[in-house]
């Protein structure tokens, strides 16, 4: 099969997110999360247009992809997740790239798995 | 502009939510806070002061609940020496009434949860005159699902529309019961234009709208009495003196 040429392509943005939990939660969990509540929030239509997925998920980081002109709602969609499967998270969008290897390199490499009951004790 | 950072001035961290001081400080200064008004309803006497912690900022404030419109001015002016942020949860038409005719409220807050929108071009113009901050609640918007979800959307489209219209300050707060409601600045931002907020205004509702409000309660560097303040030539003695405060 021949290739889209760059023109016809859909542009992509990629969001480096990070799921701050007491406990970890696994992939496919977030995925469904993720789909219900952009379900929930935009609805079949802009459920679509935004053309979600979840790439990477590893320790509580992640990268979403996303269309280029939609990050804003894919942030809401983000923020208004509460829980995966019964754990309490944030969802916490470490910032926006272009390409996957940027989102990677610049947000999420070498950033620690942030645990509030760890972080704790520095501030008391 | 990083200057005034990011506040968000309704933020409860009671010993009933299991939650400490210090995880409330870590995820907030994770997400990109540089400071938060810590609001505890007034009858839980868990008022925590003011405090500041390498940058970041706590904020002492109370968050009044009464259903008495009559009782509210008195309650208001007992906690508005004491503590930084004086927050006025609202509900139905009388309180939020009393609450932005009186320029000793900071902020009013939970006012639409109703099915009836509590907020009117009345009520607008008495916020403007006297500085009473509404605050969209941004916290329904993530935690409701469905109808209630819709609901929410239209009255804040609605307060929107009126604060445009009476230049009425206006927070935006992600009224975090526990460490688990705060979302980031950016999230809030882009939930806030889920209701036409463009994102000029959602940064001056994170930033410099409350940064002015947390302000203009502190007395300045060097305050003595009214009218009394002591005016130091170098910088180094006004920065002594910020630490003893």
């Amino acid at each position: 099969m021949k290739l889209l040429p760059p023109t016809l392509r859909a542009r992509t943005r990629y969001l480096a997110i990070e799921v701050i939990s007491q406990d970890p939660v696994r992939r496919e969990d977030v995925i469904r999360e993720l789909f219900s509540s952009a379900g929930s929030l935009l609805g079949d239509v802009g459920s679509s247009e935004c053309a979600l997925r979840l790439l990477a998920y590893e320790d509580s980081k992640g990268v979403v992809r996303c269309s280029h002109d939609r990050t804003g709602n894919v942030r809401a969609v983000l923020a208004s997740i509460t829980e995966v499967k019964g754990t309490k998270v944030i969802i916490h969008v470490l910032g926006v790239s272009g390409t996957v290897m940027g989102a990677t390199k610049k947000y999420l490499a070498g950033v620690d798995v942030f645990n509030p009951k760890e972080q704790s004790h520095i501030n008391e | 502009m990083a200057d005034p950072g990011y506040y968000d001035l309704n933020v409860r961290c009671t010993q009933e939510s299991g939650n400490t001081i210090g995880e409330i400080i870590a995820v907030a200064r994770r997400l990109g806070y540089s400071g938060i008004a810590i609001t505890n309803p007034d009858n839980t006497k868990q008022i925590v002061p003011s405090a500041s912690f390498d940058g970041f900022e706590i904020i002492s404030g109370v968050e009044i609940r009464t259903d008495n419109a009559s009782k509210l001015h008195g309650i208001v002016n007992k906690y508005r020496d004491r503590v930084d942020i004086v927050v006025v949860s609202g509900g139905s038409e009388s309180i939020n009434r009393a609450a932005v005719e009186n320029p000793g409220v900071d902020l009013l807050v939970n006012f639409n949860i109703a099915q009836e929108n509590g907020f009117n071009q009345v009520l607008a113009k008495a916020a403007s005159e006297n500085r009473v901050a509404i605050s969209f609640d941004l916290g329904d918007l993530i935690h409701l699902r469905g109808g209630s979800r819709v609901q929410a959307l239209t009255n804040c489209r609605k307060n929107l529309q009126l604060v445009r219209k009476y230049d009425v300050p206006f927070h935006l707060s992600s009224n975090a019961r526990s460490w688990f409601d705060l979302r980031a600045p950016r999230e809030i931002a882009s939930l806030a234009a889920l209701f036409g907020m463009s994102a000029e205004e959602a940064v001056a509702g994170l930033t410099t709208i409350p940064h002015s409000i947390v302000i203009r309660n502190r007395p300045p560097v060097g305050y003595i009495n009214e009218g009394v303040q002591l005016v130091y030539k170098d910088a180094d003695a006004g920065s002594m003196n910020e630490e003893d405060c």
